[in-house]
């Protein structure tokens, strides 16, 4: 009888859980949808803010532009070094405790928060390195943000790589280099995509690293490296931060979401395949 | 004429020993069959010869001399390409089986599509495969049969043009007409390779080897030509083992 309330118990639990969980998720995209949806049109997606303040007319062009580039600077910095420092750790380091060191210092870059990382950003990119508010400092300050979390997926694929198969590679006599480059990459490569996806949305969803570093209220669609940029998450905080208009930063939620679901989609597409494909 | 000569050599991992003091010549162009029982120190031994112990964190102490020159004075690259080595289980590269041949040529600055197809054509003729797989070469790999896979994992150790090739055991995971297919392969190839096979299988090394050395608790027990071995041995432990006392 016991056995059978506890198990009972156990099972509306998870089930509760389970259902409070979607329902949450549902909530939130929904309420953002059907609160931002009218607001949405070709012009608010088309058109710089305008306006006294700036954002009450106009659109959020500037935003979503400045947004995807700040993902795309953001995932080719990691990505570079992510895959050299898992390269590194996984087929040259010799010394466990050097290893060890590396993941421990790996771990606890995860666990900075954003904020501090934005100042970071500040003081080192836009004040020491005197690269000023700009898409190269917010980019490089989010890079460092998505670091680990590309280099554990990267690090993490390539130690399930079989280890007999890479012998046979060693045993034919060709190098290292060429086996990492000629076998283990390629087999590899989707793991590594998906990783790449998935923390470009982390990215682009983080306002607090690039507040200090170089998003702005207001600037037109970037033309270098080195010009201030707007993005998505900043803007919306400003809108409904500063009471500018609730329907247009309802919209901005929405176009940041569908962007972040669209990337996320096509990263869980690609994992998915990935295992079909293994089987 | 000797190809591959041991000296006073041990082999160990970490504080363990696993090999004792081997001496011991392989004759080109014969086939050589090294039995005993598990942990033994066999597949060490084999491991040995072209430096891939180091991979498994293995380190040695003795000479091993290569037409008469110390192995680590050779790059363990070169080493690897002149003595090639095949696993008990087979591992094909997860690509086609054209690309698994390919793969080491293309490293070793093979560039001209006419000579690849070449190489990976008479390495399939070789091993026996060509006719049973040539209209699918661009197929995955991973498709083929155990005895297919390891038939070419043959042919792709071969697409490097060794002098020596080692193998570990490679039928224990085979049934018998593949067995067979593999021996009969083995057999054609000690024409033109030196050959040293690892195996449990005592009536393989039998069937196919000129010279059997048999091997117990990491040292050379008994060395000789096998049907010496198998008709007159003169270590009580050689007999033993062969009559089936050992597991």
């Amino acid at each position: 009888m016991m056995k059978r309330i506890q198990s009972a118990l156990f099972a509306l639990w998870i089930s509760v859980s389970c259902v409070l969980t979607i329902a949450a998720g549902l909530f939130i995209i929904l309420y953002i949808f059907i609160k931002g949806f009218k607001t949405i049109t070709w012009e608010f997606l088309l058109s710089n803010p305008g306006g006294i303040p700036i954002g009450v007319e106009g659109g959020i062009f500037p935003a979503i532009i400045g947004s995807l580039l700040l993902m795309l600077i953001s995932i080719v910095f990691a990505f570079i070094l992510a895959l050299a420092t898992a390269v590194y750790i996984v087929f040259y380091c010799e010394s466990q405790r050097l290893e060890n060191t590396a993941h421990v210092i790996i771990q606890c870059m995860a666990g900075i928060p954003s904020i501090v990382l934005g100042l970071f950003g500040y003081t080192v990119m836009v004040v020491s390195l005197n690269m000023g508010r700009s898409l190269l400092s917010a980019g490089l300050t989010l890079g460092i943000m998505i670091f680990p979390f590309i280099q554990v997926r990267i690090e993490k694929a390539f130690r399930e790589f079989s280890k007999s198969v890479l012998n046979a590679s060693y045993s034919l006599g060709v190098s290292k280099v060429y086996t990492i480059f000629r076998l283990i990459l390629p087999q590899c490569r989707r793991d590594i995509v998906s990783s790449i996806t998935l923390a470009g949305g982390f990215a682009m969803g983080a306002a607090a690293p690039i507040m200090l570093t170089g998003a702005v209220i207001f600037a037109p669609a970037p033309k270098a490296l080195s010009s201030p940029v707007m993005a998505l998450p900043l803007h919306l905080y400003i809108l409904s931060n500063e009471s500018i208009s609730m329907e247009k930063s309802y919209a901005t939620a929405l176009v940041l979401i569908a962007i972040l679901i669209t990337i996320n989609i096509f990263a869980i597409t690609l994992t998915l395949w990935r295992k079909e494909v293994k089987r | 004429m000797n190809v591959l000569e041991l000296k006073d050599f041990n082999a160990y991992y970490g504080n363990k020993k696993i090999i004792n003091n081997l001496n011991m010549a392989i004759k080109r162009n014969k086939i050589t069959a090294i039995i005993g029982p598990s942990g033994c120190g066999k597949s060490t031994l084999l491991l040995s010869l072209n430096r891939m112990l180091e991979e498994v964190e293995g380190r040695t102490e003795g000479q091993i001399l290569f037409n008469g020159k110390n192995i680590y004075s050779i790059s363990k690259e070169e080493i690897r390409r002149r003595i090639g080595i095949v696993f008990q289980k087979p591992t094909p590269f997860p690509f086609s089986i054209y690309k698994n041949l390919t793969y080491a040529p293309i490293y070793y600055g093979v560039r001209d599509k006419k000579r690849l197809d070449e190489i990976a054509k008479g390495k399939l003729i070789i091993s026996g495969l060509y006719e049973e797989v040539k209209d699918e070469i661009h197929a995955s790999a991973l498709k083929l049969s155990g005895g297919q896979q390891q038939r070419l994992c043959i042919a792709r150790a071969l697409t490097v043009e060794p002098e020596v090739l080692l193998l570990d055991e490679p039928c224990s995971a085979l049934d018998i007409k593949n067995t067979a297919n593999i021996e009969k392969m083995l057999l054609n190839l000690a024409k033109d390779y030196t050959i040293v096979i690892v195996t449990h299988n005592l009536s393989q090394a039998k069937r196919i080897s000129d010279y059997t050395a048999f091997m117990l608790d990491g040292e050379l027990i008994e060395y000789d030509e096998t049907h010496r071995i198998f008709s007159f041995p003169k270590d009580k432990r050689t007999k033993e083992y062969i009559e089936g006392i050992y597991g």
